[in-house]
């Protein structure tokens, strides 16, 4: 009988044959916390160890400082410095302060990530990182600070789910709003404690942006991990930064034909249509056609789910159809996923574009998606964002947020009101 | 006193409960756990109150997929140290459930409790009576009985041993 891609993984981390239902002990190959629950790590490990404790290998512990950066309060940058001078006294070299941007795409960006390592963060999202066919996945600082004791930490064999897509998207149309497509049909339960994998023409010729739009979105289906074996520009891209061990991991470990999935799903895209998730939950989707019209203060275009080049470079399409203007009294801000991006955007002349559109361009942060740091939304108040979560409140008190593809939102922060982007791409 | 038998009042919540709505992004700054009660539920639309009028033993109830969201371990925390000795719901979303078996604290997941709060068979303020042992809820107020399991396997034995940590701890002694 062939194994799931997860199967073949956790083979590999735990040194044993494993099925799905075990409980296995794996080997860990990246531990991660951010600022956000990293200071809560340090000072659980230093209690827990009477402050004599040393992690397991210096080399595989990294944090990334990206919730709150720069500092915007006392609390925050004490927390912070926590983390650096405990980075230092034990001898931690990947730290990436509040000047790199978003966590698991800097440490994607660095080359610290392969296909079938598996990495633990402090980040939800972290499962992202199956976009290039690793098992990433959040967790809590307990389960961090238990991985630097030995570099283990344990695991249940999730059942495997495959998700076929196939078909081209029009114009107007992305990733996100298929992946807004799944959210809709399966529900906030719809991967529950499954790996998920992702297959078919579509995904094959997806970039590297388009692959971690959908795998971080699992994550609001309550799957463990999507899973996506790397393949052309995005192999090349990988192996260019990773190294070439790449290329046996994906031999490797890429799903057998005969694998065995406990559920199997095809999507097409060709009628696809733009989508949105609705105030107040991922799962509330309509098309965005339906709540046309609906008024919206504040849009945000960014995020570890739509914060890469290809993703402004999408909405700044948008934005150059309608003349550079946006809709008079709106709030539109857009932020990078990393400092590579912001470069990226530099080069291509956006951010001038950008600023005098009268769109605030940010550094690359994870702040958007908190109520803690900037662009916090006041009671009443509707927003838009291209984040992945719009539960009541997220992002303020009493506010409300629809979530769509960068180029629904800079369509809806064009017109000051929910706009489908053909009507403005034409 | 028998701990396998605990009383206690009811606070019901429906499917799906995000983090944001337990423990809000806003206070994630707070790295002592026992500060972070007082912050529980405040985003929660109708459960504002929570954190002054939750008693010691009270219990939460919920739906399926309770704690689904962010990994923060602070929405552990904060009903661990609140005072609620277990949370009962449908189903537990899969990093909540680590969070809260790493720390040694204990969940139950309880058939049809979804529907039974959907059809209003449990209700806020409603006296429950919970047999750890047995998995077996009671609402004293309205008659009503409910079976939950107890987590299996390797779980049972990190909750045996207090939390992931002292588990580790004990498995080291072991090996010296």
């Amino acid at each position: 009988m062939g194994k799931t891609m997860i199967e073949k993984i956790m083979k590999r981390a735990a040194g044993k044959e494993v099925k799905v239902g075990d409980r296995v002990w794996c080997n860990i190959d990246l531990s991660t916390a951010r600022d956000f629950g990293g200071a809560n790590c340090v000072l659980q490990f230093e209690e827990v160890t009477e402050k004599k404790g040393k992690v397991w290998d210096p080399d595989k512990v990294a944090f990334t400082f990206d919730l709150q950066a720069p500092s915007h309060s006392e609390k925050v940058s004490v927390n912070q410095k926590i983390i650096r001078e405990f980075a230092k006294q034990q001898g931690i070299k990947k730290v990436f302060d509040v000047n790199w941007g978003i966590g698991q795409h800097v440490l994607l960006e660095h080359g610290l990530v392969k296909p079938g390592d598996v990495i633990l963060g402090t980040d939800s999202h972290m499962n992202l990182l199956g976009a290039v066919g690793a098992f990433a996945t959040g967790v809590g600082n307990t389960d961090i600070v238990a991985s630097w004791f030995e570099g283990t930490n344990w695991f249940r064999v999730p059942e495997s789910m495959k998700v076929t897509v196939n078909g081209a998207f029009n114009k107007g149309v992305c990733m996100r709003d298929l992946l807004t497509d799944i959210v809709g049909t399966l529900g906030a339960d719809g991967m529950f404690f499954m790996s998920v994998e992702f297959c078919g023409d579509t995904i094959e010729k997806a970039s590297l942006a388009d692959r971690i739009t959908l795998c971080s979105m699992v994550t609001e289906m309550s799957g463990k991990v999507g899973l996506i074996m790397p393949n052309g520009k995005v192999l090349d891209w990988l192996v260019e930064r990773a190294g070439k061990e790449v290329v046996d991991r994906v031999k490797t470990l890429s799903a057998d034909p005969d694998a065995v999935y406990c559920q199997e799903l095809e999507f097409n895209v060709d009628d696809l249509e733009p989508m949105t998730s609705c105030p107040d939950a991922p799962d509330n989707v309509k098309k965005v056609r339906e709540v046309a019209g609906a008024h919206v203060d504040q849009v945000h275009i960014g995020s570890c789910s739509n914060g890469r080049f290809e993703d402004i470079t999408a909405a700044f399409e948008v934005l150059k159809a309608a003349n550079f203007k946006i809709a008079p009294g709106m709030r539109a801000i857009v932020t990078p996923a990393t400092r590579e991006v912001m470069l990226q955007c530099a080069e291509a002349g956006y951010i001038q574009k950008f600023l005098e559109a009268g769109v605030i361009f940010t550094n690359p942060t994870c702040a958007l998606c908190t109520a803690e740091h900037y662009g916090t939304l006041p009671g009443g108040d509707v927003g838009m964002s291209t984040t992945n979560r719009n539960f009541i409140g997220k992002v303020g008190k009493g506010s409300h947020t629809y979530l769509a593809s960068p180029m629904t939102a800079m369509a809806t922060a064009v017109r000051g009101k929910v706009t489908d982007p053909r009507d403005i791409l034409g | 006193m028998d701990k396998t038998i605990l009383h206690g009042r009811a606070w019901v919540f429906n499917d799906d409960v995000d983090t944001d709505l337990i423990y809000h992004n806003k206070y994630l700054a707070e790295t002592d756990p026992k500060k972070m009660p007082q912050y529980s539920f405040e985003y929660f639309p109708g459960k504002e109150n929570f954190a002054k009028e939750v008693k010691e033993g009270d219990f939460v109830v919920a739906g399926t997929n309770f704690g689904c969201g962010s990994s923060r371990e602070h929405a552990v925390y904060c009903l661990k140290y609140a005072g609620v000795p277990v949370i009962l719901a449908e189903s537990f979303s899969r990093i909540y459930y680590r969070n809260a078996i790493n720390n040694g604290y204990p969940v139950l997941f309880v058939k049809g409790l979804s529907q039974a709060i959907k059809d209003g068979k449990i209700k806020d303020g409603d006296q429950l009576e919970v047999n750890l042992l047995k998995g077996e809820i009671k609402d004293v107020t309205n008659g009503n009985t409910f079976h939950g399991d107890a987590v299996a396997d390797l779980e049972k034995d990190i909750m045996k041993a207090g939390g992931l940590i002292e588990y580790l701890k004990e498995k080291a002694a072991e090996k010296k």
